[in-house]
């Protein structure tokens, strides 16, 4: 007989997920048009550019889903790691990452209802929400509407800051899409994880 | 018809008069200093009445003023043009000498070709091929788009930023104003709107004071200068990649005057574009795309090796657990 119990609502869960697919078009558009070759084309320029654009705009409204979800359910509150003892946490999860996982022990700090998250998950995904994604949101709106962006910076088109911001940004994001899907695998069944993102319920 | 074969007499007999005895070269030296002062003193007659300020008070009375109005110069335009330091009598001949100035002096004022024969009969090829040929081949001339008392060539210009303006006011001029295109079209032919048909086209506007009509209106065969044969929108180029990627079309055309001195600057790929204009796919930094890569590569290696470990460690306690 297995427990379950209940950790996230729908609203998170449906943000969540729009929140994915978004970022997984924009991530194939984004690196079609970076990386744009008229004889290797992964999606072809002005369709990739049409489609980043719709992306990108649902991606900044559902970012304001999200912070405004948070503030009202009060949900911001699992994304800010409590005292005492952080970093020793830190360190247990990241020798469990390390060690742990591979001899089969369990899982040291399981989703509760209480506490959704990790010390490691929180401090991320606090760092993802709050400070990479709005500098990519930020300046992917600067590229939608290039008027606003400075003329001229040191000499160069005053496009160029915005544009390495928002590719380093979004590089990070990917790089974390990749450790998250990844991570998603670690909870007592490969597939734990993700039915509790999709149902809400944690089963251990 | 007729216009296209008295054009290419006339530029064979242009190309006869070279071979003779030129009285005129485009590539002749430029004047001596003491030259220069005469020519610029024998235009400023001509700018007595041919200006702003002549127009505001005619130096002589009974000039018909509207007719002036239109056959105004800009001193300091002309100047920096490249037809700047010429006088105005090498172009207006005979009959221009005197005020008021003779009925037929229009016939013998100088054609481009006299001058320019060469590039004419080279541009002529491409211009026949044309949208513009094709439907007003009666009476588009060098003239239509090219003021000689304005026009400085791209190379001489340098700055993308100034040709591009330059260069793009001559199509707009009469592409974007439903009087001037009225004036040249044939009958019946209405002005198709400039912002519509180019809707396709994202930020349009800033497209236009980034980069020119001809950018994607021409072909490219013509290594020597950009082409003359305009084409319409079912030849024109519409692919966004044959700007936005790392080998740019933009390196043989807007920048191709920069392109050798200043490639590879910073570290960028198509370093000469970023000064002017951040261009998606054709300015990007390998160094830092070979960063990313690698770091996108590891990650992808991380976790399946870290997957694998745990499949293989699983395996292992499982046949543990069985013995």
């Amino acid at each position: 007989m297995t427990n379950r119990v209940y950790i996230l609502h729908l609203w998170i869960r449906l943000w969540h997920w729009g929140n994915a697919l978004a970022i997984i078009a924009l991530s194939i558009t984004g690196i079609s048009l970076h990386f744009s070759d008229p004889n290797l084309p992964l999606v072809e320029f002005s369709l990739a550019a049409r489609i980043h654009n719709v992306a990108g705009v649902i991606l900044a409204g559902l970012w304001v889903v999200f912070v405004t979800g948070n503030i009202v359910t009060g949900n911001w509150w699992q994304y800010i790691p409590k005292p005492p003892g952080i970093i020793k946490r830190c360190l247990t999860q990241m020798k469990y990452y390390g060690s742990g996982i591979f001899k089969g022990e369990p899982e040291p700090y399981p989703p509760t209802p209480e506490v959704n998250f990790n010390v490691l998950q929180a401090l991320t995904y606090w760092s993802i929400m709050y400070m990479v994604l709005p500098v990519v949101i930020l300046t992917g709106l600067v590229f939608l509407y290039p008027q606003f962006a400075p003329d001229k910076l040191f000499g160069l088109d005053g496009l160029l800051p915005i544009a390495m911001l928002h590719y380093i940004g979004a590089a990070v994001i990917l790089l974390f899409m990749v450790s998250h899907i990844y991570l998603g695998t670690v909870g007592p069944k490969v597939s734990s994880l993700f039915k509790m993102m999709l149902t809400g319920w944690y089963e251990h | 018809m007729f216009s296209k074969i008295s054009r290419k007499l006339r530029g064979a007999l242009a190309l006869l008069a070279l071979m003779a005895a030129p009285l005129a070269f485009a590539d002749e030296p430029p004047p001596s200093p003491e030259e220069l002062v005469k020519i610029q003193a024998a235009n400023g007659k001509c700018l007595t009445c041919h200006s702003e300020a002549g127009l505001k008070k005619p130096p002589k009375e009974g000039l018909d003023l509207k007719k002036l109005r239109s056959h105004l110069v800009h001193l300091d335009t002309y100047t920096a043009s490249d037809h700047g330091q010429m006088a105005c009598t090498k172009c207006h001949g005979d009959g221009y000498d005197e005020h008021p100035h003779e009925a037929d002096a229009k016939d013998s004022l100088s054609e481009c070709q006299d001058c320019h024969a060469r590039k004419a009969m080279r541009i002529e090829r491409q211009f026949d091929k044309s949208v513009h040929a094709e439907n007003l081949s009666e009476t588009f001339t060098c003239v239509t788009c090219h003021d000689a008392h304005s026009m400085t060539l791209a190379a001489k210009l340098r700055d993308p930023h100034k040709i591009v303006a330059q260069d793009n006011k001559i199509c707009l001029d009469c592409h974007d104003s439903d009087l001037a295109f009225a004036k040249m079209a044939p009958d019946k032919k209405k002005r198709p709107p400039i912002d519509d048909i180019h809707d396709w086209l994202p930020n349009t506007r800033l497209h236009w004071k980034a980069v020119r009509c001809i950018e994607c209106h021409t072909p490219t065969e013509d290594k020597l200068s950009l082409s003359h044969e305009i084409q319409n929108k079912d030849k024109a180029e519409k692919k966004c990649a044959t700007c936005h990627s790392a080998n740019s079309s933009l390196n043989a055309r807007l920048y191709r005057h920069l392109a050798t001195e200043e490639q590879n600057k910073y570290g960028f790929l198509n370093s000469v574009i970023l000064s002017n204009s951040y261009v998606v796919g054709a300015t990007r930094s390998p160094t830092l795309d070979m960063i990313l890569i690698g770091l996108f590569v590891a990650t992808l290696a991380g976790v399946i090796g870290h997957g694998l470990v745990r499949v293989i460690m699983t395996r292992l306690r499982r046949s543990k657990n069985h013995d």
